[in-house]
Order: structure tokens, then C-alpha cells, then sequence
């Protein structure tokens, strides 16, 4: 009850801090941008004396300032919740906090990476690829294929490494067949002509790999065994102990083998493509046509080729976090329905195109996963309705707030706005 | 004259499916009219989003959500609802005229055999004294099309500002949201386990003289044909009004229609209510025909199969969506048979959607218009075509002395 | 009797404050050309009454209505109508569909058989009515620009503001527009032209508005506007800065 009554409060004053900061800045005739979601913030986190304290020192608004209040209305709600519910497990054990926490934010990396590929192509082609789940599930499959099927013994790294050429021969082929006339005006509606289209794609790459694989899952040996190791070696409590399948932090986080390979690669692919995106020829042609496309044409820069590499680059990223994870679950044709719907919302959240945006939002995501699958009472039902939260939030941003956190508005009409 | 050919081809067509299941005798004729029936409710999907998506431009990912409202809901209103001459003392009821309006609590799933509901208790008390008398099914549809042409309505409401990709999303997260509930709500919906449906003529039904059983399937075939034609009569009279001049206006340019007195929003809404309505309509009888509903027609492959039907058909054409569907089905099902070559059996039944995908594709790349529409169009502008070229080189002769 | 009146219009974007307080009024067929320097807020002054965005203070009355609150399509009804910068016609409608839209959506004809006469009218006078049936995509950019302003007609509006009617447009066609322009001012309407052909504007304008970053600088006759030193400070001013940065 107390849970619920602190939530209603929160919402309440969250509400008419957003109306009434927005109004005050609209007012004063200053920047109204991220006004509404500060008020919103400031209201949650300290109702109306947060309210009454932004408006009368109204024009300090930050993104810090933003972000503290944010982080005080998670903080709220937790310690509400560990009043309201003090059996739960997730207010008696710290430890079991901290592994959720943890994992949450390892998988929530994996999340955001795949999402990062959906943002990639979405801000240069302006399609939302509905493929990108059924890339995920190529290079899973992928993986399984070279590794056990074709080259039995081969390393994992090669297997990994053949699913990304796959998946990208894949992607680029794809669009020179069937994104090309969409660019020239030729098609006269793109954003529809491009979700229809990857949506064939989707169709017909889920019942091809069911048709040619089979419908029974299929798994794949995990890539790295830990060496038996523990630090100090007499210590109590242990600080890190290492098993053939695990990794294990002070006798509490427990960290899988698949997991953690999975999230430091991402992370070493992610720098790699910083790198590429911020320091190459091909990656600032990348992001000038996301920006400006008539512009960077006159700039010399071939966009339709900067098209292909961009879809290509984001089916293999897709490919790419299926093939990390294909040693942690087992693989079936249908595998890649729930990544992809995650990353929608994940894109939304993030804000279309913004690729920081995708990469939080994923974490965000992440550990959200993670804090509904523990702490929710009711397990059964909280796990059923896992898919309804994401899309709520989905919903809701994109009716409040459609840019997302780091959105922007793309000039070009081909992106779906006017 | 060849402007008729394809009014009469249809009407042909037409002929044919209302003759069809009396003069077809073969022993597979249930299974033969089982797919028809599918076949006029893909139909009614198809040709429905056609015209919000096609015709109006409203990129709606969410159409089966509301075929599955309109199924829910006649499906929970023929499952909770009844009417007894007695009390039962035991549900939630409400007496009228006499008799008693019983609300049945929900038992959940795994009961079933453990322990009955407050009804079942009570009709094991009165044994045969009391006739208990189920919901009227028609009323249930009607109810299933109301509820699905609100929902439609409070959608069109909420997606005025979103266009192309983020309405896809939005009504694509809809749908999942829709789908996640009644998968969760087991309690009330029985999730998985499907929610049991009473058949469309629970009594059965005498046609010219002749009876046919509850799970005969010649009346729900003639009862699908009729809603499908009822769609199509509704969707053609709008489509020739100024409701579809003035859709296609807003599909084209929403502020230009408006700086010319096109009342955006109501054009927006209403195109949402009607074609909404038509889907839970079809959802609804669907429903009660296959007698189970379960979560899983809002698998987004249900809603792929609908898109991929309207798009082969003709995306801007709704009838041509409609006879696409139709077809569709029927070869989808022809594809069904698997065989053998060189020793290797080819699986058709997943193969055929692998053909199925890739046509999908093409027709998407090479037939902007689908497959049917063009043929359609050929013949009915055939004399404006002509007479437009002789103009224009008139108007040009003109400019050019 | 027409009665076009602005009052102390003022809007503003989050901090930047596109008009600040303008004041006009138009009476009875005039012609009248706005034109000012770019971003001096002539399409935000449109949008505003045409009811596409709202102001942020002030009124604008059309008759006895006050339309500044109203939106677009009632705008539109109440009689104002407008023409965009960049041509939109509907482009996957034929001619005469483009043209059935503003006539339906006003309800102004009685029948099918006199829409089409009226629309066939409209055409001809257009020199567009052998494209009549084609997709209005398939018309030139020219063409395009004669088909906006057809729709225009069909809704017979009072007030007419026509934003950059002459840019890209054959010279040919020029005259189309010219006599169009005189024709929708003899059967009675007021029209409102914003162009940066100074030219056509001071040869066709009995009236000239200027706007310079949201203000209403100078409102008179084109010879006496003409000569106006705030707006040739506004006009020159800008060209100093252009000599500059050459």
C-alpha cells in the first residue's frame, strides 16, 4: 500500500511539475527544450518542494541538475519498496543486489549494443530494420553452423568472426537488391516501402533457417574456460574466484563465462567502432550523411554506398551479439522475436538514430530486466508481463516525448517526420 | 466495354464462392471449406488494413490486436455471462424481469477439474430444474465490434502526431502490450491454455429446409462470405465518398488537406474506428467458428501474413487485398503437401513461406501496386489512359505553335 | 465586406521571438505584398493565420470571428485560405481529385455535376485541364504550383495568401499567375502576396507590408514604402553586411 501510495505521489507531483516548469520557462522566454521532463524530475524526486525551489530559481537548468533528480526518484522508489516489502529478497541479501545488479548491467551492455546497430542504420537510411532480430539469430546460428556442422574443432574466434561476414555480405547484399529505389525518390512512401521490405526479409530468413536447420534448438559450447584461480588465495572472503564456467566476486556476484566474454567484447567492438565512426574517412562520410545528406553528397561522399555499409555494419552487429550469446542460450529460428522487440524499445527510449541513446538506453534496459525478474513478488505474472513493460515504455515515450533522451530531429522527411 | 471485364470477372468470382460449397461433394469438402472460411477472414484483415494503411496511409502494425480485442471480448462475454430464472446465491448476479444476470467468477486454468466455478456449483444443486441460458452469440460479435472500433478509435486518438516509422512502432507496441495481458492475465483469459468459444449457431440452424449441426460448415461459410462482402460494400461506399477522397488527401499531405478545410483529425480517427471495428468483427466470428482463442494469433507472423496478403494483392486496392487473401490461403494450403526429390524430403510445410517471404519481397521491389491491383487497373483505365495521351499531345501542339 | 484584423500578434519559439507584436488590417479586395528580408518571420506571420501554429499573444479577427485559436480546416472555412512555399499538391490524386478535396471539405457546390463544371472552369482558366485525369506527380513544377492555386479557387475563400507564388515558375505561366491573381481580385477577395520578386510585387501591389526580424516596419503604398528610410535601412542594411562578407 505505502509502495503504491509513494508511486501515485510521485506521478501526480511529477505531472504538475512538468506543466508548470515548462509554462514558467515558456513564460520567461527562455529554452523550453528539456524543461517539462527537469519539472517532471524535480516533482517526483521532491514533490512540490522541488517544484517551488526550480521555480523560483528558474533559469539553472542542467543536465546534471536533471539527471541528480532522476537518479533521487530511483532511490525514492527503492527505499520505499525495501519499506514496503521488507522480506523481499532483494532488501535482506545485498549480495544477491549486487549479482542482479551486476548481470543487469552486463547483459544490459549486450542489449545496447544490438540496439546500436538498429540506431545505426535507422539514422542513415531511415529505416527500422524489423530484420535485425532475425540477424541476431543468423549469427547465432551462424556460429553453431561453422564451428560444430561444417568445421567440427575450429575455434570459436573463427566461428564469431565468419558469422559477422556472413551476416554482413548479407546486409549489404539485401540493400543493393532491395533499398536501393527507395533513395531517389522513385518509391513514394520510403518509410513504409523499407519496414514492408526488411519485414520480408525477416519472413523469409526465419523460415529459411527453419526449413534448412530444422525447429530443434541447437547450442553451442561455451568459447573460454577460466583457469581454476582465486585471489588472495587464503582470504576470507575470497575476492575473486574463478571456475571452469564462472567468475566469482567476493563469494556473492557470480558472472557466467558466456556473459562475460560476450560484454567485454561488445565492449572492445563498440571502442573499435568509436574509433571508426570518430577517426576514419569512412566513419566521419558515415555521420555526415546521417546529418546531412544533400550536404555531404556535394561534399563528394557517395551516399547510397554509405547506405549499404551502414545497413550492412548494423545487420552485423546484430549478428554479432547473437554470436556471443548462442553459447549462453539455446538457439532456435525464432530466437531473435524478443531481441528485436527490446530493441525497439530500446532505440525509442534512446531517441531514434542517437547512438549514446541506444547504447544507455540498452543498460538502462538491462537493469531494469534485472530488477523485475528479483524483486517483483509474483514471479510467475512479473515474467509474463516482461515484453508488456518494454513496450510501455515504448509507448509512452514515443507519445511524450518521441525524440527520446538524446534524440534529435532529422531535417530529411525520408526519416518519418515532417 | 472492357471497362466491365472486371466487374464481371468478380461477379463471377463471386458466383463461384457462393455456389461452391453446394456443389462441391469430394470427401474432403470440411477441410476445403475450412480454408475458404480462413480465407474470407484473412480477407476481411487484409482488405481492412488496407484501406487505413494503403488507402489512408496509417502504417498500423497493430491490426490483429484489435481482431483479438473483438475475439476476447465476445469470447469473455459468452464465457462469464448467463442468464438463470434462479439465483444462484453463490455468483455475482443482478435479477430483471424476472430472471438473473449471472457474472461467473474466474477459476484460472489449472482448477478446471479441481474445483468449479460459482455456476457449475449451482447447476450441480439444481440439477436439470434450472435452464440456464448462455449469451446470445450475435450480441457477443456486435459487443467484439463495438469494443474493437473503440479501441480503434482511442488509438486513432493517440497516434494524430505520430507518422510513418513511429506509428509502426506504437501500433506494433500495442499489439505486444494487448498480447503480454492476455498471457499473463490467466486468471480471466486462461493465457495459453485458450478461452473456449461457443460455436456460432450453438443450436445449429435450418437453411431451405435442410439442418445443419452446430460444427457444420456450410453456415459459418456463408456467415464469413457475408461479413467479408458486408466489408467490402461498407469500405467501397466510403472509399467513393469524399471520406476516401479526403483519406487520400490526408495519406498524401496532412497540412495541405487541412489549410484546404479537410478536418484532418475526424478523417483520422474515423478511418481508425471503422477499419478497427471490421477487424475485431472478423476477430469475433473467427472466434467463435474455431470455438478457441489463444495469444498466439498476435504473433506478429498472424500480422506478417495479413501485410504480406494486402501487399501481394494490391497495398492501395482493398478488394484486390481481399481476392489476394483469398487466394493466398488457398495456395498456401495447395503448398502444404511435402515430396521428395533425389531422396531428400522437401519440408513445404515450412518451405512454402519461405516462397511465400520471398514473393513477398519481389512483389514489393518489382510490383509496387501488388499483383492484382495493376490487372484490375488496366482494365478500368484503360479509355481515361487513352483519352489523357490524345489530350496532352493536343495541349502540347498547342504551347508548341 | 471583408475585414482582415491583426492585433498585436506576438510568437515566440522557447526563446527566440519570431514576431513581436504585429498590427494590420485589411479591408475590403485589396492587394497587398509582404515581403521583408529573410527570417524576418513573413511564413511564421502565415502559419499563424492559417491556424497551423498558434501565437503566443494577440488576436486575429476575419470578419466578426476571431480565427487565432481556431484550427487549420476551420480556419480555412472561415475563409482564409494559403498556398505553401514548396508545392504540395496531393500527388497520387489526379488533377481534377486534387481540386474535388477543398470543394467537398467546403460543401460550397450542390452536386456532383456542378463540382466538376466549377473544377473544369478552374482548369481551363489554368491552361491545365488536358491533364486533368493524370497524377498531379506527373505534372511539371510549374504546373504543380497552377494546381495549388486551383485548389485555392474551389474553396472561394475571402482572404488569399499566397506564399512565394512566382518562385520557379516559366515565364510563360507567369502570366497564368498574373491574370489569376487579377481575376480572384475582381470577384472579391483580398490577397496577400509574400515574394522576393520586387518586381511583380511592386507592379502588381496596392498596398506593401514589411517585416524586418518580427516587426511591421513600414505599411503604405509601394511608391511610398519605397522610399521609406527604416525599410531601406532594413534592405540596405542587410546588403552592407553582404558587401562585407564579399
Amino acid at each position: 500500500m505505502l509502495f503504491f501510495g509513494v508511486v501515485i505521489w510521485m506521478i501526480v507531483w511529477s505531472i504538475i511539475g512538468s506543466i508548470m516548469i515548462k509554462r514558467r520557462y515558456l513564460a520567461r522566454d527562455l529554452d523550453t527544450s528539456n524543461a517539462n521532463f527537469m519539472g517532471a524530475m524535480a516533482g517526483a524526486a521532491l514533490g512540490p518542494v522541488g517544484i517551488a525551489a526550480l521555480w523560483s530559481r528558474t533559469p539553472t537548468k542542467s543536465g546534471y541538475l536533471t539527471v541528480g533528480l532522476g537518479l533521487l526518484t530511483v532511490l525514492i522508489v527503492a527505499v520505499t519498496f525495501s519499506f514496503a516489502d521488507p522480506e523481499n529478497i532483494c532488501v535482506t541479501s545485498g549480495g544477491f543486489v549486487a549479482s542482479q545488479f551486476v548481470n543487469g548491467l552486463i547483459i544490459g551492455i549486450i542489449y545496447g549494443f544490438m540496439a546500436l546497430g538498429l540506431s545505426l542504420i535507422f539514422s542513415i537510411l531511415g529505416v527500422v530494420s524489423f530484420a535485425h532480430g532475425e540477424f541476431y539469430m543468423i549469427g547465432g546460428m551462424s556460429v553453431y553452423y561453422i564451428t560444430a556442422v561444417w568445421f567440427p574443432g575450429v575455434s570459436p574466434l573463427i566461428g564469431v568472426m565468419g558469422a559477422c561476414a556472413i551476416a554482413f555480405v548479407l546486409g549489404a547484399v539485401f540493400e543493393r537488391l532491395m533499398l536501393t529505389p527507395m533513395y531517389h525518390g522513385k518509391i513514394d512512401r520510403p518509410v513504409e516501402y523499407g519496414i514492408l521490405v526488411t519485414f520480408g526479409l525477416a519472413f523469409t530468413l526465419q523460415y529459411f533457417v527453419q526449413a534448412t536447420a530444422g525447429a530443434n534448438p541447437v547450442k553451442v559450447q561455451r568459447y573460454l574456460s577460466f583457469p581454476r584461480w582465486q585471489f588472495p588465495e587464503d582470504g576470507d572472503p575470497v575476492w575473486i574466484k574463478t571456475s571452469r564456467g564462472s567468475l566469482t566476486l567476493f563469494d556473492q556476484v557470480s558472472i557466467s563465462s558466456p556473459r562475460l566474454t560476450a560484454a567485454l567484447t561488445c565492449i572492445f567492438v563498440l571502442l573499435a567502432l568509436l574509433y571508426l565512426l570518430h577517426r576514419t574517412w569512412t566513419g566521419k562520410a558515415l555521420r555526415a550523411v546521417s546529418q546531412d545528406r544533400e550536404g555531404a553528397a556535394i561534399a563528394g561522399i557517395n551516399p547510397d554506398r554509405m547506405n549499404m555499409l551502414a545497413f550492412a555494419l548494423g545487420g552485423m552487429i546484430a549478428a554479432l551479439a547473437g554470436a556471443l550469446l548462442v553459447q549462453a542460450f539455446s538457439w532456435l529460428p525464432q530466437v531473435g522475436a524478443i531481441p528485436a522487440m527490446r530493441s525497439f524499445v530500446i532505440v525509442v527510449l534512446g531517441g531514434l538514430g542517437s547512438l549514446p541513446g541506444a547504447f544507455l538506453g540498452g543498460i538502462m534496459v538491462g537493469m531494469v530486466e534485472a530488477a523485475g525478474t528479483g524483486c517483483v513478488p509474483d514471479a510467475q505474472k512479473a515474467a509474463s508481463y516482461i515484453p508488456a513493460y518494454g513496450m510501455i515504455v515504448l509507448t509512452l515515450t514515443l507519445l511524450l516525448r518521441p525524440t527520446g533522451m538524446f534524440g534529435r530531429r532529422f531535417a530529411s522527411s525520408t526519416h518519418g517526420q515532417h | 466495354m472492357k471497362k466491365q471485364i472486371p466487374n464481371l470477372a468478380g461477379g463471377m468470382f463471386l458466383i463461384l464462392l457462393l455456389v461452391f460449397p453446394l456443389v462441391y461433394s469430394k470427401g474432403d469438402y470440411d477441410y476445403i471449406m475450412h480454408i475458404m472460411i480462413t480465407g474470407f477472414f484473412y480477407a476481411i484483415l487484409a482488405a481492412s488494413w488496407s484501406m487505413l494503411s494503403g488507402y489512408a496511409g496509417q502504417f498500423s502494425f497493430g491490426h490483429m490486436g484489435f481482431m483479438a480485442i473483438g475475439a476476447y471480448t465476445t469470447g469473455l462475454f459468452c464465457h462469464y455471462f448467463y442468464i438463470s430464472p434462479e439465483p444462484t446465491g453463490l455468483c455475482t448476479e443482478m435479477g430483471f424481469f424476472g430472471q438473473y444476470l449471472i457474472v461467473v467468477n474466474p477459476i484460472g486454468v489449472t482448477s478446471t477439474t479441481l474445483t468449479q466455478d460459482c455456476l457449475r456449483q449451482a447447476m450441480d444443486v439444481w440439477g436439470d430444474t434450472v435452464k440456464v441460458t448462455p449469451m446470445p452469440v450475435f450480441l457477443g460479435i456486435l459487443l467484439g465490434t463495438i469494443m474493437g472500433g473503440f479501441a480503434g478509435f482511442l488509438v486513432g486518438m493517440l497516434v494524430l502526431r505520430l507518422r510513418a516509422a513511429y506509428l509502426a512502432l506504437f501500433t506494433l507496441g500495442f499489439s505486444e502490450i494487448l498480447k503480454a495481458t492476455i498471457s499473463a492475465e490467466i486468471n480471466i483469459t486462461r493465457g495459453q491454455a485458450g478461452l473456449e468459444l461457443p460455436p456460432l449457431y450453438p443450436d445449429g440452424i435450418t437453411l431451405l429446409g435442410h439442418y445443419y449441426g452446430p460444427t457444420a460448415k456450410l453456415p459459418p461459410y456463408y456467415t464469413m462470405l457475408g461479413l467479408l462482402l458486408i466489408c467490402l460494400l461498407i469500405l467501397t461506399w466510403l472509399a467513393r465518398s469524399k471520406f476516401g477522397l479526403f483519406v487520400r488527401a490526408l495519406r498524401e499531405d496532412q497540412d495541405a488537406a487541412a489549410a484546404l478545410g479537410v478536418n484532418t483529425v475526424r478523417y483520422k480517427v474515423l478511418v481508425f474506428t471503422v477499419t478497427c471495428a471490421m477487424a475485431a468483427a472478423a476477430g469475433a466470428v473467427q472466434g467463435h467458428y474455431v470455438q478457441i482463442i489463444t495469444p498466439n494469433m498476435l504473433f506478429l507472423l498472424q500480422m506478417s501474413l495479413v501485410v504480406a496478403m494486402a501487399v501481394i494483392g494490391g497495398i492501395e486496392n482493398f478488394v484486390a487485398a481481399a481476392i489476394g487473401a483469398i487466394i493466398l490461403q488457398v495456395v498456401l494450403e495447395l503448398l502444404r503437401n511435402s515430396f521428395v526429390i533425389g531422396g531428400v524430403e522437401v519440408d513445404m510445410t515450412i518451405w512454402r513461406l519461405v516462397i511465400f517471404g520471398l514473393l513477398l519481397m519481389i512483389t514489393l521491389r518489382f510490383f509496387r501496386n501488388g499483383l492484382i491491383a495493376p490487372i484490375i487497373a488496366f482494365f478500368g483505365r484503360e479509355g481515361v489512359a487513352e483519352e489523357t495521351v490524345a489530350k496532352r499531345s493536343a495541349g502540347s501542339q498547342e504551347a508548341g505553335s | 465586406m471583408i475585414h482582415l484584423k491583426v492585433t498585436n500578434l506576438h510568437k515566440r519559439f522557447g526563446g527566440n521571438h519570431v514576431l513581436k507584436g504585429v498590427n494590420f488590417e485589411v479591408n475590403g479586395p485589396e492587394l497587398i505584398g509582404l515581403i521583408g528580408p529573410n527570417g524576418a518571420g513573413k511564413t511564421t506571420l502565415t502559419n499563424v493565420l492559417d491556424g497551423a501554429i498558434k501565437p503566443t499573444s494577440g488576436t486575429v479577427y476575419l470578419g466578426e470571428e476571431r480565427i487565432d485559436q481556431l484550427q487549420p480546416y476551420q480556419v480555412a472555412r472561415a475563409g482564409l485560405g494559403r498556398t505553401f512555399q514548396v508545392t504540395r499538391s496531393f500527388r497520387r490524386m489526379t488533377v481534377l481529385e486534387n481540386l474535388y478535396v477543398p470543394a467537398l471539405a467546403m460543401g460550397n457546390t450542390s452536386g456532383t455535376a456542378e463540382m466538376k463544371e466549377k473544377a473544369m472552369d478552374v482548369l481551363e482558366f489554368l491552361t491545365i485541364d488536358h491533364l486533368r485525369n493524370e497524377f498531379a506527380q506527373a505534372l511539371s513544377g510549374g504546373q504543380q504550383k497552377l494546381l495549388e492555386l486551383g485548389r485555392l479557387l474551389m474553396l472561394s475563400p475571402d482572404v488569399v495568401i499566397l506564399d512565394e507564388p512566382f518562385a520557379g515558375v516559366h515565364p510563360r505561366l507567369m502570366e497564368v499567375i498574373y491574370a489569376y491573381i487579377r481575376r480572384v481580385n475582381e470577384a472579391g477577395a483580398a490577397i496577400i502576396i509574400i515574394s522576393h520578386q520586387m518586381d511583380s510585387i511592386f507592379s502588381l501591389s496596392d498596398r506593401l507590408l514589411v517585416l524586418n526580424f518580427g516587426d511591421l516596419i513600414a505599411d503604405g503604398p509601394p511608391d511610398e514604402v519605397k522610399n521609406d528610410p527604416a525599410v531601406i535601412e532594413a534592405y540596405l542594411g542587410s546588403d552592407d553586411e553582404e558587401e562585407d562578407a564579399a
